[in-house]
């Protein structure tokens, strides 16, 4: 099960790596006639007079904008053309595209294109706002374990108390507080800033009680004897051995920050919606009569389900609190 | 007389309740310091006016009043009440309470929202009651609108108010914390109960004055409620549910196909309630002391430009992708909803790219370093950030359908949805470049509206409150627009308001492209539904609703 | 016991104190102000009279100080998009987002726990199968759930897709109000409790697990006591004591959790409340909705040590010795 969770995260990274590969159209175009379109159907054809065998679609038509009726275009059935354009798989408009695998959003743009290239906004941001948890986490955690005395114990003190906040809350103000509308690059600074601040404290703790214990042990002591500077002492020789927990709470950080920005991106505090983030894609589905309609827009739902289950499945068995606990 | 629902198919049936769902909470049950939609829905339903303008004929009608009859000059308007009209708590309503409740708009302490737009000739009306049945008024400058002023004027209960008047408390009387037996009025229904961030509960005012046509009283419900939902979604998903019989709106656009839906399994009926009064609007902040500056103005300020704009885009494409062919292309304020008062030949501007660019040309502006973008000979391009308001599906389109019509004639327009509040505030400082709205004017009659119309006025959007108008065509437009609402003789202000209209249309200081068609639903139990393009859509005859037993 | 229970209220007022004032700070220093809900053409003399209605026209220190005052009276201000005081108003939405968290937590533990004894006391297919629904529902957080949930209520039409109470159900006793509720509940309550159910499960059964190989255990079994007894009479004591410690954690995850659950779900509870008085800018309600979080906060770590305490005698004695 392990391996399994371990194989399902490394898939889903890659896949967010290789979005411009994957993804068949770009993810900000607009195809004006193709609001809320279904997924095109693939279909495996031997058409007369098209061509050999192979993977086809019928392109879509539009028949009725305010009734969002889309019908098929029999007569022109277009081939998937594979590794053309710099993409994987892609159907080139002149020749009867787009290639909608997952259907069309509000604003006609591919939904499937924006779940890729929203995997690499949402696991980037978790993935630098755990870095910057970790070490800030890792630093202040050191510090206080290894000073003991007053600072490990005014240390302790604060940490509990900002653990006992609910994250969201705490989140949710912060962002308030800044201007509304901001430019994607101004978003993913300040929620990456946001998160690691939330982050930092329940890191911190896990590493004070790793120093605070290595602290005591012979080596420690000896090489303290040996007149290493206590910096020193601390960085390369102490700070190794809470590696292990540092790894195990990078797996929990990050599917934490995902839902995070999901959930600040859903209520409108997170990135604006020309952004693709799985939040902001979610963001439509919060008009319910739609989502009956048009099912294909809980897509980042899903995949959001997918990297918390992996995560999930990694670390069982460490004997960690799961994910759920971390709000 | 104008649509009706389904004519007297049957008797009608008596008693029941609907729940209507509102999007704000009231703010106050007192309609003089308030103009929020909650308010002016609360203030149809519990309270009455003198006269009502029938929101589906634009008829006036009497209402509190029975018959009047109006000076030559149409200076002096004498009106003769309704004979035996009581107030909810039983007290009879006489001309003191009318010349009461014109004290109370007029009041420093109260300062009202109604004052600005009870006036004539610049003047608040003035008022006597030379018997307990008639009131007489006086204008001090003949009004075009006659009578028709009055339909804004709730009449509130001297006997109930006169001692906060008096005692400069007006202003927080009748406010949500009143007990709701004290909340007297003369409309349909009288508030039951207010449970806040919930609902707000009203029963049939056993004591209402109108009779139905075949004499029975009315009406016909015994209760109404206002369930408060502060999201869109959230409404339609309790009609489609059958929680709710009424929204607080129009569809939206996105929102025609699941009603359709439901009107073909008939839990709902879906319902055109025709062009909307009012068209979206574009424009640009023209106040030359803080644009001065601004080296784009020398040519923003030109009306060439503008109508270049106008020619680039294609407004039936725009009605077409933006409202999801939902909608008329417009070219000026008065769209086809507004009946009374559209001109059908106002001067349009056919899309033409070719005439676009030519205009721009003639101004000095042309691509010179070939990056597709326009500039003038100073090397100041001609690029744009357009403001408008987020989350509001059309909006969006709408202003990106313009970025793309723009880009094709080398005018460069980014966009930048904001939050109400902020847009608000730059709206008010000036300090933005384009902005793309929809600003719902208050009356159908321009007379009514006077502070858009009016270079002084404070809605004059690319303008506000101008001290003295700052180009020659505004000035006509203010004489023009000061004349029509004085005059009396409907045809000629007709041709006044066209001569405005004319203007408008060549200096282009705010585009419009396309009204749309509301769309409305409600729950298939409801009956003696007129529809009306004004809000509220059903509610404004709510004493003749009933529901099917 | 007395000394604990001082400790614990000073920290409860620290807490509240801390959170409110921050709130009422991180307003004032926000960008726009109140005045904004005004709308686009409120005259300057209602801005200025708004503004000094809600102390807007003061530096912030004052502005705090005229706040703090009139706090401890237990007048916390008013809103202004409620127009009303804020007392009443946090109140109630505290009470809605306390009533949901209690019965969230209920269910998650009358779910959990029971189930978590069963797979962490055996193996077999039943087991296998609980435990892999419990990763399932650990992987699906609050937002998920109560948007599936909310689609699928509106597809089916079985259970009302939001709110707390129905729009034509007035004038009603107690019980036929109760009802009312009851049918709403199961949206948010649901979208709340899975999660936690199933990390209750999962901790219970790898706790059972651990108390089953500990001595004590393995001695009675030799000894020749079924495991059923085994369970029932010591290990599943024995079991409990971790859980207990998580329930504390528990709380901040519900509020934090509820929050997301009100918004898809329109229950009208404190995070709701706050997200709408945050955007709006209403100082003295966000401030409000801040110190009433804080104190169910402080309240819920409470119970959770209190639980602690009760569970394992070694705390219980430190903490009354301390």
């Amino acid at each position: 099960m392990k391996r399994a969770g371990r194989i399902l995260l490394a898939a889903i990274v890659s896949v967010a790596a290789a979005a411009p590969w994957l993804a068949p159209n770009p993810p900000d175009r607009v195809f004006e006639d193709l609001l809320y379109a279904p997924p095109t159907r693939l279909r495996f054809l031997a058409p007369e007079g098209f061509g050999a065998a192979g993977l086809y679609i019928y392109p879509q038509r539009l028949v009725s904008r305010l009734e969002r009726r889309f019908d098929d275009d029999r007569d022109r059935p277009a081939r998937l053309q594979w590794f053309t354009d710099g993409r994987l798989v892609t159907v080139p408009g002149a020749q009867g595209g787009p290639l909608l695998l997952l259907g069309a959003d509000r604003f006609g743009r591919d939904t499937f294109s924006r779940l890729l290239y929203g995997a690499r906004a949402s696991l980037g941001l978790a993935a630098v706002s755990t870095l910057l948890a970790l070490a800030i986490g890792a630093l202040v955690g050191g510090v206080a374990g290894y000073a003991g005395g007053i600072v490990d114990d005014l240390l302790a003190r604060f940490t509990d108390f900002v653990l006992v906040l609910p994250a969201i809350y705490v989140a949710l103000a912060l962002r308030s507080v800044m201007p509304l509308v901001l430019a994607p690059a101004t978003v993913f600074a300040l929620l990456g800033a946001i998160f690691a601040l939330l982050g930092w404290p329940i890191v911190a703790r896990g590493v004070r009680a790793i120093i605070a214990s290595e602290r005591e042990r012979d080596y420690a002591s000896a090489i303290h004897a040996l007149g290493a500077a206590p910096s020193r002492i601390l960085l390369r020789h102490l700070l190794p051995a809470a590696a292990g927990y540092l790894g195990v709470q990078a797996t929990l950080l990050l599917p934490a920050f995902v839902l995070a920005e999901a959930t600040l991106s859903y209520v409108g505090l997170g990135f604006p919606d020309s952004v693709p983030t799985w939040g902001t894609m979610l963001q439509d589905a919060s008009n319910v009569s739609l989502l009956a309609e048009a099912p294909w827009t809980l897509a980042p739902a899903a995949a959001i389900f997918m990297v918390v289950l992996a995560v999930n499945l990694a670390v069982q068995g460490t004997g960690r609190a799961p994910v759920q606990l971390e709000p | 007389m104008g649509r009706t629902g389904p004519a007297a198919e049957a008797p009608v049936a008596r008693g029941g309740q609907i729940v209507a769902s509102i999007r704000g909470e009231p703010r106050t049950f007192n309609r003089y310091v308030a103009a929020d939609q909650a308010s002016e829905l609360l203030s149809l339903l519990l309270q009455a006016r003198l006269v009502r303008i029938n929101r589906s004929t634009f008829e006036l009608e009497p209402w509190l009043a029975e018959t009047w009859e109006s000076s030559a000059d149409g200076r002096t308007h004498t009106i003769h009440l309704r004979p035996g009209v009581t107030w909810s708590d039983g007290m009879p309503l006489t001309g003191d309470d009318v010349l009461f409740s014109l004290r109370a708009v007029y009041d420093a302490k109260v300062d009202s929202v109604l004052a600005d737009s009870l006036t004539a000739g610049g003047q608040p009306l003035r008022a006597a009651a030379p018997d307990p049945q008639t009131v007489v008024f006086t204008y001090a400058a003949p009004s075009g609108r006659g009578l028709r002023l009055l339909d804004g004027l709730p009449i509130l209960p001297r006997h109930k108010l006169e001692p906060a008047l008096t005692a400069g408390t007006f202003a927080s009387a009748y406010n949500t914390t009143t007990p709701p037996a004290e909340v007297v009025g003369a409309g349909p229904f009288v508030l039951r109960e207010y449970q806040p961030g919930q609902r707000v509960v009203m029963d049939r005012n056993p004591r209402y004055w109108r009779k139905a046509p075949d004499g029975s009283a009315l009406p016909y419900l015994d209760r109404i409620v206002l369930q408060i939902v502060p999201e869109q979604n959230a409404e339609l998903l309790r009609i489609q549910a059958g929680e709710t019989d009424l929204t607080s709106s129009e569809l939206r656009p996105e929102d025609y196909l699941p009603v359709r839906r439901a009107d073909e399994e008939g839990r709902l009926r879906l319902i055109e309630l025709g062009v909307g009064p009012d068209a979206d609007a574009f424009w640009f902040c023209l106040k030359p002391e803080v644009k001065a500056k601004d080296p784009r103005f020398a040519f923003v300020q030109r009306p060439e430009f503008r109508r270049a704009i106008s020619y680039a885009v294609d407004r039936e494409a725009f009605a077409e992708t933006v409202f999801l062919s939902a909608a008329v292309p417009v070219w000026g304020s008065i769209t086809p909803g507004n009946t009374r008062w559209f001109w059908p030949d106002i001067p349009r501007y056919p899309h033409n790219d070719a005439t676009a660019k030519m205009l721009l040309r003639e101004i000095g502006l042309v691509d010179r370093n070939g990056d597709g973008v326009v500039e003038d000979m100073k090397g100041t391009e001609a690029r744009f950030t357009v403001i408008t308001q987020r989350g509001i599906g059309w909006y969006e389109r709408g202003t990106a359908f313009v970025r793309d019509e723009l880009a094709r004639v080398g005018i460069a327009m980014e966009v930048a949805p904001l939050e109400l509040g902020a847009l608000i505030q730059r709206l008010q400082a000036c300090d933005y470049d384009a902005m793309y709205y929809r600003p719902v004017m208050t009356d159908l009659d321009p007379a009514g509206n006077l502070d858009f119309w009016l270079s002084s006025g404070p809605s004059h959007f690319w303008n506000m409150s101008q001290k003295l108008p700052a180009t020659d065509w505004e000035r006509r437009v203010d004489t023009l627009m000061l004349e029509q609402a004085a005059e009396l003789d409907p045809m000629r202000r007709e041709t006044q308001f066209r001569a405005v209209q004319q203007i408008m249309a060549e200096n282009l200081p705010v585009l419009h492209f396309a009204a749309p068609r509301m769309y409305y639903a409600h729950s298939a139990r409801l009956r003696g539904v007129v529809p009306s393009v004004l809000r509220p859509p059903v509610l404004w005859n709510a004493d003749s609703l009933s529901v099917s037993p | 016991m007395g000394r604990f229970l001082a400790r614990r209220l000073l920290f409860a007022l620290i807490l509240v104190l801390v959170v409110s004032s921050a709130s009422l700070l991180l307003a004032r220093f926000a960008p726009g102000d109140v005045t904004a809900q005004l709308g686009p053409f409120a005259t300057p003399a209602e801005i200025a009279n708004t503004r000094a209605r809600f102390d807007l026209d003061r530096s912030p220190a004052a502005q705090w100080l005229l706040w703090a005052g009139r706090a401890i009276r237990f007048d916390f201000g008013d809103s202004f998009l409620y127009n009303r005081p804020v007392r009443g108003l946090v109140g109630r939405a505290a009470a809605n987002t306390a009533a949901l968290a209690v019965v969230a937590l209920a269910l998650a533990t009358i779910v959990g726990i029971p189930l978590g004894m069963f797979t962490g006391s055996r193996g077999g297919p039943a087991a296998a199968v609980v435990r892999g629904a419990s990763l399932l529902f650990l992987s699906v957080p609050p937002l998920l759930t109560s948007l599936f949930l909310v689609f699928i209520a509106a597809t089916t039409r079985l259970l009302p897709a939001g709110g707390m109470t129905s729009a034509g159900v007035l004038d009603t006793e107690w019980s036929a109000w109760l009802l009312d509720v009851a049918i709403h509940l199961p949206l948010p309550v649901l979208a709340l409790a899975l999660p936690i159910a199933a990390t209750l499960e999962r901790l219970q059964s790898q706790s059972m697990a651990d108390a089953l190989h500990q001595p004590f255990a393995v001695a009675a079994v030799a000894r020749g006591v079924a495991p059923r007894d085994v369970i029932a009479r010591h290990a599943w004591r024995v079991s409990l004591r971790p859980i207990c410690a998580v329930y504390g954690l528990a709380i901040g995850a519900l509020l934090s959790g509820s929050f997301v659950v009100e918004f898809v779900t329109a229950w009208p509870g404190l995070g709701r409340l706050m997200y709408e008085a945050l955007r709006a800018r209403d100082v003295y309600l966000v401030s409000g909705c801040a110190a009433m979080g804080g104190l169910l906060l402080a309240f819920g770590s409470l119970i959770g040590d209190l639980l602690l305490a009760a569970a394992d005698p070694r705390i219980r004695d430190a903490q009354v010795g301390a």
